[in-house]
């Protein structure tokens, strides 16, 4: 699906960032979209004995949606500006409200539009580190 | 998600093939809990989730174990259900057609075995997700460019098994596949193609077997699984052009389809060219609360108001040429002049050129994308949808006869419209998305109400369906009527010979093995 509508709240994002969007955009229009984000490479060895660091695993694992322009982070951020936060709280890694636990519940039960996660798209000892990294040891 | 047993299957049974399969790829890859249940279940199935209710999942990351737990479910009866990486969202997601089945999950197979960048393809297992490849083309910084889907969520393989459609002019993504190895129900091993001689060099490349060719057999099957296959992939081009135009009405799709045909068939167009109607472009901009805040369908006066406020036609056209820039340019000249016969607005021209950045949504660039997946929050609530996806003839008449159809139906069961039509040869993919609120029992059953009354009403006027979700998978079968449903019962012939104890994908696409026959009709939303 080519979507050229642009993603208004993307580009915001992206804006909020500082960083990852393409110069450019047209006076007065819509800002533009941030490039695909690449994910960390998943490591070679044991992912129900994981050595990766919580912050790898998260960019693979849950990068498909959760990174700058990303379909999670998009809806993150109308639920974050609903609630009258910054549109950069739309990205998990800036969040400093995420309690590990919840981090889990959420992967495993699905939330919204966010469907359950597998214990083979992420393993319990990955998401153990994830939860960490962004639960910032809550 | 409580355990449900597979068919005449103990408890005690089902206790001594988990463990056999334990044994086969480790305890850790064995998934039977309750929550596991629950993550491999159809997260936007039409009804309760336990209607298609895996009893667990198994996940092999070998050819190898593919074959020890092939092995293992033969001596138990334990019937399996394959995906690929199990991100079907729409059609199933990862959930069996017969409850209980136990879902193979090829996700850890997630090897790229070979890219070659001089004759375009790669050699890659199901496991392997279209971010996957892509990120592995750019590290390498490899002039290749992918077809990606809608969902880039999802694996390379698994999409293309199951007719999956992208936009670049590799985009019936079936017709890239080329050589693939596949574990038979005995647990036997082939490969297809060239590849059925053991050293052979040109495996991916050749398209055919010495003798009857089968490649196509393993599509949208439960005859085998497939561990491994080649995938085309096109080389990347020096440029490429967007040519934008927006469509006002929505009577107008009958002369762009008329207009693109001859454009498409003649060559001087190469992608699969995908024409979305506006709520396409809606639904990344908010949730329909937004735009209409009344139940039911909306009116027509409001389409046009918001066509109007956000300056969207009813149809957008999006053609995009690549290759060499003066060959792009002529192409443009002529799809430019065959539009100009119809309408007045100039196309809207963007040009890309080899190198240039390419953002996170530019999927007919091959950029994978899960964004328009977003369309799964339209409807607010637990959001879900499903493809209504009949299969036309690419001409106004058959465009225009099965929209004003279709969209009469979805009117009258007061559902938004929102269809695509996707010329990717002699034939559009029409797909109509029908979003609803799973949380909402009414929205459940008026799009399952719908979604019977669309598929009697197409197969009355001759259209199949090429794809549909497990609660209709014997529906859509039994349009397949021609002689009998002669085709059906020679399908599961071969099934039966293949997979004598029917325990590969037991019901996929309708077709059912002697050993599950009485599940037949079972389980329907």
């Amino acid at each position: 699906m080519a979507l050229a509508a642009m993603l208004a709240l993307a580009g915001c994002n992206a804006a909020d960032q500082g960083g990852n969007a393409q110069a450019g955009g047209a006076p007065g229009g819509p800002p533009p979209l941030p490039p695909y984000q690449m994910r960390a490479e998943m490591a070679a060895g044991d992912r129900l004995h994981t050595a990766m660091s919580g912050e790898d695993l998260f960019s693979n694992r849950c990068g498909a949606c959760h990174l700058d322009g990303g379909m999670g982070t998009n809806l993150l951020i109308g639920q974050q500006v609903a609630l009258g936060r910054p549109p950069s709280m739309g990205l998990l890694t800036n969040r400093d409200d995420l309690a590990a636990d919840y981090v889990k519940s959420v992967a495993r039960m699905g939330k919204g539009a966010m469907p359950r996660q597998t214990r083979v798209d992420v393993t319990d000892s990955e998401l153990d580190k994830i939860a960490a990294y962004l639960g910032k040891g809550k | 998600m409580k355990l449900t047993l597979p068919p005449r299957m103990s408890p005690q049974g089902f206790d001594a093939a988990v463990k056999a399969l334990q044994g086969a790829v480790g305890a850790g890859w064995v998934m039977t809990t309750d929550e596991d249940r629950d993550a491999y279940a159809d997260i936007y199935a039409p009804g309760p989730e336990t209607l298609w209710g895996a009893s667990g999942a198994v996940a092999p990351s070998t050819v190898e174990e593919v074959q020890a737990v092939v092995r293992i479910a033969n001596e138990h009866k334990l019937p399996l259900w394959t995906v690929a990486r199990g991100k079907n969202l729409g059609y199933g997601t990862a959930a069996p057609r017969m409850p209980g089945s136990m879902v193979l999950d090829l996700g850890r197979m997630d090897k790229i075995l070979e890219l070659d960048p001089a004759l375009g393809y790669c050699v890659i297992e199901p496991g392997v997700g279209f971010l996957d490849l892509y990120e592995r083309i750019q590290r390498e910084k490899l002039p290749l460019m992918m077809s990606v889907p809608g969902n880039g969520w999802g694996s390379v393989l698994g999409n293309a098994l199951d007719h999956g459609i992208g936009y670049t002019p590799y985009g019936v993504h079936a017709k890239n596949l080329c050589g693939m190895e596949v574990v038979l129900g005995t647990g036997d091993l082939v490969r297809t193609g060239l590849g059925a001689m053991g050293n052979n060099q040109a495996s991916h490349l050749f398209p055919f077997n010495y003798g009857p060719s089968w490649d196509q057999m393993f599509t949208q099957s439960n005859l085998g699984i497939v561990t491994k296959a080649g995938m085309w992939l096109m080389p990347e081009p020096e440029s490429s052009l967007e040519l934008n135009l927006d469509i006002p009405e929505v009577e107008d799709i009958g002369w762009v389809i008329d207009t693109l045909t001859p454009l498409k068939l003649g060559g001087i167009i190469d992608q699969s060219i995908f024409v979305p109607s506006w709520l396409g472009k809606m639904v990344i901009l908010g949730q329909r609360k937004d735009f209409w805040d009344k139940p039911g369908a909306i009116p027509d006066w409001r389409v046009a108001e918001l066509l109007k406020e956000h300056k969207l036609g009813y149809w957008k056209v999006q053609i995009r040429v690549y290759g060499d820039e003066a060959v792009n340019k002529a192409k443009a000249a002529v799809i430019k002049a065959a539009f100009k016969k119809h309408i007045a607005t100039p196309m809207e021209e963007v040009w890309w050129r080899k190198g240039d950045p390419t953002n996170v949504m530019d999927t007919t660039l091959g950029v994978p994308s899960a964004v328009p997946l977003q369309m799964g929050d339209w409807v607010g609530g637990k959001s879900a949808h499903m493809g209504f996806s009949p299969v036309v003839p690419a001409t106004s008449k058959h465009v225009l006869d099965q929209m004003n159809r279709s969209r009469k139906i979805i009117a009258a069961h007061d559902v938004d419209f929102y269809a695509s039509f996707t010329i990717g040869g002699r034939f559009a993919n029409n797909v109509n998305m029908l979003m609803y609120d799973r949380d909402k029992p009414e929205q459940v059953e008026g799009i399952k109400k719908l979604f019977n009354a669309l598929i009697a009403d197409a197969a009355a006027n001759g259209y199949a369906e090429y794809r549909t979700h497990l609660g209709w998978m014997d529906a859509i079968a039994d349009t397949f009527d021609f002689n009998n449903h002669a085709m059906r019962r020679m399908t599961e012939t071969v099934k039966d010979a293949l997979d004598p104890n029917g325990i590969l994908s037991p019901g996929k696409q309708g077709i059912w093995p002697k050993a599950y026959a009485d599940q037949r009709g079972k389980a329907l939303a």
